[in-house]
């Protein structure tokens, strides 16, 4: 029993180790006698393929674990993909500066003010002694004054990298501050129309879906326009550096999936706020009876959704050498699938990151195997969507509830038979006799 | 089978519409129901009676197909039966109103007495006027005076439960069961009902009466069953019993005699509330749900809050500790000092802590272990620059565990697995890890055994010998009697009265938690 229990907890790596030893089995050899699937540069491929969808799945993740969903990534991808695109190759006062801009301003100012009042916080806790749930306020210089300036620090310096950089064109440090902050801003509205409006997470982010794709092609200028990125030619040539290997080891995008991983892995283990997250999707009632602003750690997690979609654009641009207002479409549908296959639950309260790790790459081996046999494409969906399906019906009952599930009519006939028959022997009682609920 | 002789002849006796036999039950290793066994004769009225947590509940969810694993049989005319669920139930003639009435606010009371089994026209299209005819046809055999067209949520409670009787009559139920059928009716409306139930036996319906409370049992029903803590104690018919016999069955033990020693709260005033109200908005813009209330509670001292069902007890408590929903008015002093409180988070700064109603939907998350439920509101607090701190979490929740008596496995067990009166304890715990002054406890013991409800009673009276200021609501009597110095009485959302230890008594109680007639029409 305790072996299947085992089993079943630790499926998703079984699983991932089978469709490994799948794709190690079935790999088509090359003429000179070595394993595609094994080599090197297959491998790195799948890397690289999967971070854009890693990375919004690692913000999808969060998200969903408090009970919510993020429908809007594709288009905040899109979006920032575009003004991303813009800043390196179009020089001046461009609709991409204007979005951008501000919303690094006002991210800044942001930043600047809750990260002051967090360290005067936690000095101030040092300083007291045990814990209560009586936090200790701060007083106006250090809980205002303190925060405003550098809030308005902050802001400035941010300014004064990025507008001399508007009338040339942006350096890749530019683009990866500016495409971040949009999609950050961008999350945060997700999340404070569903806290401040009550309203369900699917309907706020499918209408941001739409709209921001909207947004994406009015910035672009034009219906589908594709901005080209050619670095040495249009753009700087240090752009070229996201999408180069790091140390000769690990492509760039990797680099960024993997530790965007795990610091916010991180930050869900052992920080209060990811004990938040956790508590908002298992009671939100329960968490806020508790005294948890359950409101502002929903739209972090928005927020941190649309950052994320923001990263992901600048290594898309990078990647594919282009920004566009379709970049990612149909991607939020990808992440929410690796991020499902990944053991958490749509319900919220439950999963992980490790889940959702195992999640992307399950998927990414997939796709990967299915291009090295040539499968049809169309074929290749419908396989995918298969496999969605018999992973989640893996994922969600445990193996054991599975298997009782399909035995249960027989089950359940044998159950009150012995009842009946059982009752004037002297056994003890049995807790329950059926797979019955309770 | 030598043991089914006894019952092959009893069941000869024609009238047994329906028996259980040698139940047992028990969730999660805790024993809910041993060994009882349960006879129901045709047209009689039986009161079932016993303290929560006696397993009144637990029988009739597996009478009425409800709970389906359990051991023992289940007979109806004499023939064991096994059901699925529900529905077989109702096929057999069974149905149950429950406590928390199962109706649809939104509809019509013919839309719910026929809710499922709509009458059509050609198959397909629902016949309002069909339904509307046969419901009130139904209604005037019954004597009940309502229109069937009335939608729902515009009845009072006591009126819904009638629809709710109303419902399983139609389903042609042989056996009705009533779990604690008057726990939110006004006198007039219990007296109504008990001449509904009468003249329901007396056309051959069997009638389980759950109920605790003595008086209408007395003068209902034909015979007794006291279960206490899960074991059958005694059935008997009413002609042979007397109030003392009752009580001493269904309490055993004493279970009030614990420590209430002479305790002096003469503490000075730490909560004070003035004219505190609230109103929630509605179709026709803002309702008064509470209104009037007013009390000073000083630093040691146990308020109870007394009333029916829904005549605000919970909505005061909730307005203090910022939770409610909807506009409240009114003014909060802490220490003399007048407070703004928006929300629970505000609350917990300030050191007031809200022990709510319902553990399983507000109080924990049940999937989490103990140390993350006990240590919820403090995460932040006990956390340096950003890092939770586990052993500082563990360390709240083994301190939570061993002096509040929680018994469990382990401190990273999942709440969920806890027994009722456990998981109880978990809630008080995290609220007093944030070390509180003013503690608010809504319905403490609710659903718990009566084990863990003495350690409950024993742990109240020690937090307020520590100092702590309590507000209980209860809504059993003998239990607000025996915890409170003072009772706060509430009728239909305002405050009739407190009354002092002296004064109080459950005649005094329910005499103010009468809903008027002038506060009705109002209304």
């Amino acid at each position: 029993m305790s072996a299947l229990k085992l089993l079943s907890r630790t499926k998703l790596y079984w699983g991932l180790i089978a469709i490994f030893l799948i794709g190690v089995l079935g790999s088509p050899i090359s003429s000179k006698g070595n394993n595609i699937f094994l080599s090197y540069g297959n491998l790195l491929d799948v890397l690289r393929q999967v971070s854009t969808t890693g990375l919004i799945a690692t913000g999808m993740t969060a998200v969903i674990i408090t009970g919510g969903i993020d429908l809007s990534v594709g288009s905040l991808m899109a979006i920032c993909s575009v003004v991303c695109a813009m800043l390196l190759t179009v020089p001046g006062v461009t609709s991409a500066a204007v979005l951008g801009i501000p919303a690094v301003a006002v991210t800044a100012l942001f930043i600047g003010i809750v990260a002051t009042r967090f360290v005067f916080l936690n000095l101030a806790k040092s300083g007291a002694g045990g814990a209560t749930g009586r936090e200790t306020g701060l007083d106006a210089a250090r809980g205002v004054m303190a925060p405003l300036v550098a809030g308005a620090v902050l802001c400035g310096l941010t300014l004064w990298f990025l507008v001399p950089q508007v009338e040339p064109k942006f350096g890749v440090l530019g683009v990866l501050l500016v495409a971040p902050c949009v999609g950050l801003l961008f999350g945060a509205l997700n999340g404070f129309i569903i806290v401040a409006g009550r309203l369900q997470p699917f309907i706020v982010t499918l209408a941001m879906m739409v709209t921001a794709l909207g947004i994406a092609r009015l910035t672009a200028g034009q219906n589908n326009a594709v901005l080209p990125v050619y670095t040495g030619s249009n753009a700087t040539e240090d752009f070229e550096l996201l999408r180069s290997m790091v140390f000769g080891v690990i492509p760039m995008p990797g680099l960024f999936f993997l530790g965007a991983m795990l610091l916010y892995g991180a930050v869900l283990r052992f920080t209060p706020f990811g004990r938040y997250v956790y508590a908002i999707g298992g009671n939100e009632e329960a968490a806020r009876l508790s005294g948890i602003a359950a409101g502002r750690v929903k739209i972090a997690t928005y927020a941190v959704s649309g950052l994320l979609a923001g990263i992901a654009a600048v290594l898309y641009v990078a990647q594919y050498r282009q920004g566009k207002p379709d970049a990612g479409a149909g991607l939020e549908l990808d992440a929410i699938a690796a991020v499902v296959i990944g053991g958490t639950s749509l319900m919220g309260g439950r999963g992980s990151l490790t889940g959702t790790f195992c999640g992307v790459l399950i998927f990414g081996l997939l796709s990967n195997i299915l291009q090295l046999h040539n499968i049809n494409s169309n074929l290749q969906l419908v396989l995918k969507g298969m496999i969605i399906i018999g992973t989640v019906l893996v994922q969600e009952r445990n193996v054991a509830d599975l298997l009782a599930y399909l035995r249960l009519p027989a089950g359940q006939t044998t159950h009150k038979e012995t009842a009946a028959a059982q009752r004037p022997s002297q056994e003890t009682p049995s807790l329950n006799l059926g797979g019955n609920k309770k | 089978m030598a043991d089914t002789n006894s019952i092959a002849s009893r069941e000869s006796a024609q009238d047994i519409v329906l028996s259980a036999e040698h139940v047992s039950k028990s969730f999660g290793g805790i024993a809910a129901l041993t060994d009882v066994s349960f006879e129901l004769h045709r047209g009689e009225v039986h009161a079932l009676m016993g303290e929560n947590g006696a397993g009144k509940s637990t029988l009739m969810k597996i009478l009425s197909g409800v709970y389906t694993g359990y051991d023992g049989t289940v007979r109806v005319d004499g023939r064991p039966t096994g059901f699925a669920g529900v529905r077989d139930a109702e096929d057999a003639g069974i149905a149950i109103i429950h406590q928390e009435l199962n109706l649809v606010p939104e509809l019509s009371v013919a839309d719910n007495i026929f809710l499922g089994r709509e009458k059509l026209i050609a198959g397909l299209i629902v016949d309002r006027k069909a339904s509307s005819r046969s419901a009130a046809a139904l209604l005037e055999r019954l004597g009940i005076a309502l229109d069937p067209d009335a939608r729902v949520g515009t009845l009072r409670v006591g009126e819904q439960q009638l629809v709710e009787i109303a419902k399983a009559l139609s389903l042609s139920a042989r056996i009705l069961i009533m779990d604690e059928p008057t726990s939110a009716l006004s006198p007039a409306e219990c007296q109504r009902l008990f001449r509904i139930i009468r003249q329901l036996a007396d056309s051959g319906v069997a009638i389980v009466y759950i109920s605790h409370r003595i008086d209408e049992v007395m003068h209902l029903a034909d015979r007794v069953t006291v279960f206490r803590d899960g074991r059958h104690v005694l059935t008997d018919t009413m002609a042979r019993l007397d109030e003392n016999a009752i009580i001493a069955a269904m309490v055993g033990r004493n279970l009030l005699s614990s420590s209430q020693e002479e305790r002096a709260p003469g503490g000075k005033t730490v909560l004070s509330v003035a004219d505190l109200s609230l109103s929630k908005p509605d179709r026709q813009g803002w309702r008064a749900v509470l209104g009037g209330v007013s009390f000073d509670l000083a630093a040691g001292e146990i308020l109870g809050i007394g009333g029916l069902l829904g005549s605000g007890r919970t909505e005061i408590v909730e307005t203090i500790f910022g939770s409610s929903t909807g506009r409240a008015g009114g003014a909060i002093r802490l220490d003399g000092q007048l407070v703004d409180i928006r929300s629970p988070r505000d609350a917990r700064r300030l050191g007031i802590a809200l022990v709510t109603e319902d553990r399983k939907t507000q109080g924990l998350h049940l999937k989490a272990s103990i140390t993350d439920n006990v240590a919820l509101p403090l995460v932040g607090a006990l956390s340096r620059f950003g890092i939770r701190s586990t052993a500082g979490e563990q360390a709240l929740a083994r301190q939570a565990v061993k002096a509040l008596g929680i018994r469990c496995e382990d401190i990273e067990q999942a709440a969920g697995t806890l027994s009722g009166g456990n998981q109880q304890k978990v809630v008080i715990g995290k609220w007093l890890a944030t070390r509180p002054r003013v503690l608010l406890l809504d319905e403490p013991t609710r659903g718990i055994d009566v084990g863990a409800k003495r350690e409950i009673y024993d742990l109240v009276f020690r937090l307020a010998g520590e100092g702590l200021a309590i507000v209980v609501i209860s809504s059993e009597l003998p239990e607000l009697l025996h915890l409170s110095d003072r009772i706060l009485v509430m009728a239909e959302g305002r405050q009739t009265g407190i009354l002092s230890r002296a004064e109080a008594s459950e005649e005094a109680i329910m005499r103010l938690a009468a809903p008027r007639r002038s506060a009705r029409s109002a209304a």
